[in-house]
C-alpha cells in the first residue's frame, strides 16, 4: 500500500492527540474557580487541530519516502548508540576521553580510516577542552584525567 | 530623522571594540557555515546559541554575534554553488545556474567576486529597507490587541510553509506539535502542572534551545550517516581574477533590482530568501532578454540571485524584530536567542530595548562591509575548507552541539533529551514534516496562549472577539490564503523553479 509511512504517522498522531486532549480534561479546576480560559482550553484546541490533521494524513497520504534498510539502518543505529553512550560517559570518563571515543567512532563509521578518525577526535577534544576550560572559563568535566 | 539618531546610537553600540570583534568572528563563522556542506544557516546559528548563552555575553553582543553569523551564512552559500554546483544553502540554488558555468569557463574567481559585491549591495539595500520600514511597522504594531496578535501568530504559521511549500497540512501538523511541546510544564497563569508526569526536569518546561539543537544538528548527522557522503570534494582551482571594472559597473542595475525585489520577498510572509533569489533571477532574465547568455555563465545571472537572497535575508528580519514573528527558519532561531535573553520580541522592543534593536541593525551594516572585505581576499581560505570531508566535520559539529547544551545546565539528562529530539527530527524530516514550524510553535506557543487568554478575559469569554476587529479579520483572511495558495499556485511555481534548474546544460 502506498503512503504507508504517512498513514502510520497519522495513526500515531491521532493516538497522541486524543491522549493529549484527554489528559487536559483531567486537571483539577484551578484555585479561584473557572474563568473563560483555564489551563485546559488551549491544549483542547490543539488536540482538535491535531486530530483533524492526523485524519487528513491517513485519508490522503503522500507517497512514501525511501527508508534505510539493512546495513544503512544498522549504521544509523550505531551512530545513535554512540551518541547515547557519549552522553552517558561524558561525566564519568571526562570530556577528553569520551569525546575522542565518540568523535572517533562516528567519523570512522562515516568512512574515515580508524587512525585518522580517532586522531581527529583526540585533537578536537583537546582543542575544545583547552578553549573552554582556560580560554572561556567554562568547566567541562575532566573525569579520569583529573589532577587533584 | 529620529530614526537616524537611533541608528547613530546603534553604531555607538556596534562599533565598540568588543562588539566589533564578535561581529568579525560571527562574519567569518557565518561564511564557513554557509559554505560548508551539511551545515545550513539555521543549524549553524542554533549550535551557536547555547555557546553565546553560556559565555554570558551581554544581550546586544550575543545578538550582534548571531546576526553577523546570519548575514555571513548568506554570503557563504554561494561559494559551493559556484565552484561545485552544489548550493550551500537553499537560497543559493539559483546562483548555481550561471555561477557554475562561469567557473567551468575558468572564471570562478570573477564569479566569486561579482557575487560578493552583489551580496553586499543586496544586503545593503535590504538593511536600508529594514531601517526605513521597521520603525513604521513597529509603531503600527503597537495598536495590536491580544486578538490581533493571536491572529498574527496563526498567520505566521500558515505562511511559514511558503508559497512553494509542498503539503500545507503537514505544516499545520508540525506547528501543532511544536505548540504542544511548549505546553509542557507549569501553566504560567494558573500554576497547574501540565504533562509533567511528575518528572522534576519537566516542571520548567522543555528548553527550546535543546530542542532546536537536537532537531537540527543531530538529525543532520543522522542524515549524513544515511546518505553516506563522507568523502570530501576534490580540490578546486579558483584561478586569477580577470574581472574588469567596467564589467562590474555593468551589473549595478542588476544588483539594485535584485536587492529591492529580494527585500520585498523577504518582508512578505511566506516568500523568503529562496523565492527572492528566484524572482530576481527570472526578472533579470526577462529584462535583459535575448542579449544575455543566461544559463551559460552570464555575469548578471550571478549578481541577480545573490543580491536577491541577501536583500531577502535582511527583509526577513523586519517581521521578526517588529512583530516578534519570524518568517524563516534562521530568523526563528534568532528569535529563540532573543527569548532566552529574556527580551520580549515585538513592537515594544523598539522602545524598551532600543540599544539592542539598533545595535543589531548597525551590526548588519558593519557586518556587510566586513564580509565584503573578508570575502575578496579570504576566498581561497574558504575554498580550501570546502574540501574538508563531512566525515570529520559532522562528528565535530555534533560534539560542539553536545558541549553547548551540556554547558548550559551541566546535566546529562538534557543531552539524552537532545538526542531524542534529534531522532524525532530525523523521522519528521523523513516523513516530510517541516521542522521550522515545529520550532516556531515551540517559541510562539506560550505567547499565543497568553494572548488567547487575554483576549477572552477582555471579552468575558466571548470567542468572537478573535475576529471582531477589521484588522484581526484581515489577518485571518491572509492566514487562510497562506494555507490555500500553496495548493493552487505552489505546484506551478515549483515546476518553474525546477524547470529553470534543469535548463542548465552543465549537468555532467
Amino acid at each position: 500500500m502506498s503512503g504507508l509511512g504517512d498513514r502510520i504517522l497519522g495513526l500515531g498522531l491521532l493516538v497522541l492527540a486524543v491522549a493529549y486532549g484527554w489528559t487536559a480534561q483531567q486537571w483539577p479546576e484551578p484555585f479561584g474557580g473557572a474563568e473563560g480560559v483555564g489551563p485546559e482550553t488551549f491544549p483542547t484546541i490543539l488536540s482538535v487541530v491535531l486530530v483533524a490533521g492526523s485524519l487528513y494524513l491517513m485519508v490522503k497520504p503522500d507517497p512514501d519516502a525511501q527508508w534505510p534498510l539493512g546495513k544503512t539502518a544498522l549504521e544509523l543505529l550505531i551512530s545513535l548508540v554512540v551518541l547515547v553512550i557519549y552522553a552517558m560517559l561524558l561525566e564519568p570518563l571526562g570530556f577528553v576521553i569520551a569525546t575522542t571515543l565518540a568523535v572517533g567512532t562516528l567519523s570512522w563509521r562515516m568512512g574515515a580510516r580508524p587512525v585518522r578518525a580517532f586522531l581527529t577526535g583526540l585533537v578536537s577534544a583537546v582543542v575544545v577542552f583547552v578553549l573552554f576550560n582556560y580560554g572561556l572559563d567554562l568547566s567541562l568535566p575532566a573525569g579520569l584525567l583529573e589532577v587533584s | 530623522m529620529e530614526t537616524l539618531g537611533f541608528l547613530m546610537d546603534g553604531f555607538a553600540v556596534a562599533l565598540t571594540p568588543y562588539n566589533l570583534m564578535f561581529a568579525l568572528f560571527g562574519a567569518i563563522v557565518g561564511t564557513l557555515i554557509g559554505c560548508l556542506p551539511g551545515l545550513g544557516p539555521a543549524n549553524g546559528v542554533a549550535i551557536l546559541i547555547p555557546l553565546a548563552f553560556t559565555l554570558g555575553l551581554p544581550p546586544e553582543t550575543a545578538m550582534i554575534l548571531l546576526t553577523s553569523v546570519y548575514a555571513g551564512a548568506m554570503y557563504g552559500g554561494r561559494i559551493s554553488s559556484i565552484l561545485l554546483n552544489i548550493p550551500g544553502d537553499e537560497p543559493a540554488m539559483m546562483t548555481c545556474l550561471d555561477g557554475y558555468p562561469m567557473a567551468r569557463k575558468g572564471r570562478a574567481a570573477d564569479a566569486l567576486a561579482v557575487s560578493a559585491v552583489a551580496s553586499f549591495t543586496g544586503g545593503l539595500i535590504g538593511t536600508i529597507g529594514l531601517i526605513m520600514l521597521a520603525p513604521v511597522l513597529a509603531r503600527f504594531a503597537l495598536t495590536f490587541g491580544p486578538a490581533e496578535y493571536f491572529a498574527l501568530f496563526l498567520l505566521a504559521f500558515a505562511t511559514l510553509g511558503g508559497i512553494t511549500g509542498k503539503n500545507p497540512m503537514k505544516t499545520v501538523i508540525a506547528a501543532t506539535l511544536g505548540i504542544m511541546i511548549s505546553t509542557v510544564g507549569i501553566d504560567i497563569s494558573t500554576g497547574t502542572q501540565r504533562y509533567t508526569f511528575g518528572v522534576l526536569e519537566l516542571y520548567e518546561g522543555i528548553d527550546f534551545i535543546l530542542a532546536i539543537v537536537g532537531l537540527f544538528a543531530i538529525s543532520e548527522l543522522l542524515f549524513f550517516v544515511e546518505i553516506r557522503v563522507g568523502e570530501g570534494h576534490r580540490k578546486i582551482n579558483v584561478g586569477k581574477l580577470t574581472l574588469t571594472f567596467k564589467e562590474l559597473v555593468s551589473t549595478i542595475p542588476t544588483q539594485l533590482r535584485g536587492g529591492v525585489l529580494g527585500f520585498i520577498a523577504g518582508v512578505l510572509p511566506g516568500a523568503g530568501a529562496s523565492l527572492g533569489s528566484f524572482l530576481s533571477y527570472t526578472l533579470e532574465k526577462q529584462i535583459v532578454g535575448r542579449k544575455g547568455t543566461f544559463g551559460e555563465g552570464d555575469i548578471r545571472g550571478v549578481a541577480a540571485p545573490e543580491a536577491g537572497n541577501n536583500g531577502a535575508s535582511s527583509g526577513a528580519l523586519v517581521p521578526m524584530l517588529t512583530l516578534g514573528v519570524p518568517g524563516s527558519g534562521t530568523t526563528a532561531v534568532l528569535l529563540a536567542m532573543l527569548i532566552s535573553l529574556n527580551i520580549t520580541p515585538g513592537p515594544l522592543m523598539f522602545t524598551q530595548n532600543a540599544d539592542i534593536v539598533w545595535g543589531v541593525i548597525a551590526a548588519l551594516l558593519i557586518g556587510n562591509v566586513l564580509l565584503l572585505v573578508l570575502n575578496i581576499p579570504l576566498v581561497g581560505f574558504f575554498v580550501r575548507l570546502l574540501s574538508v570531508p563531512p566525515m570529520y566535520l559532522l562528528p565535530i559539529v555534533t560534539m560542539v552541539a553536545f558541549v553547548g547544551i551540556y554547558s548550559i545546565s551541566h546535566s546529562a539528562f538534557d543531552l539524552y533529551f537532545m538526542v531524542a529530539f534529534g531522532v524525532a527530527g530525523y523521522f519528521l524530516r523523513k516523513l516530510e514534516i517541516p521542522l521550522v514550524p515545529v520550532i516556531l510553535g515551540l517559541l510562539l506557543g506560550p505567547e499565543m496562549e497568553k494572548n488567547l487568554g487575554h483576549a477572552l478575559i477582555l471579552s468575558d469569554g466571548d470567542w468572537s472577539i478573535l475576529w471582531a476587529s477589521p484588522l484581526a479579520m484581515g489577518l485571518w483572511l491572509v492566514a487562510g490564503l497562506g494555507l490555500a495558495l500553496p495548493c493552487l499556485v505552489g505546484p506551478l511555481l515549483r515546476r518553474r523553479m525546477n524547470a529553470a534548474i534543469k535548463e542548465t546544460p552543465v549537468s555532467d
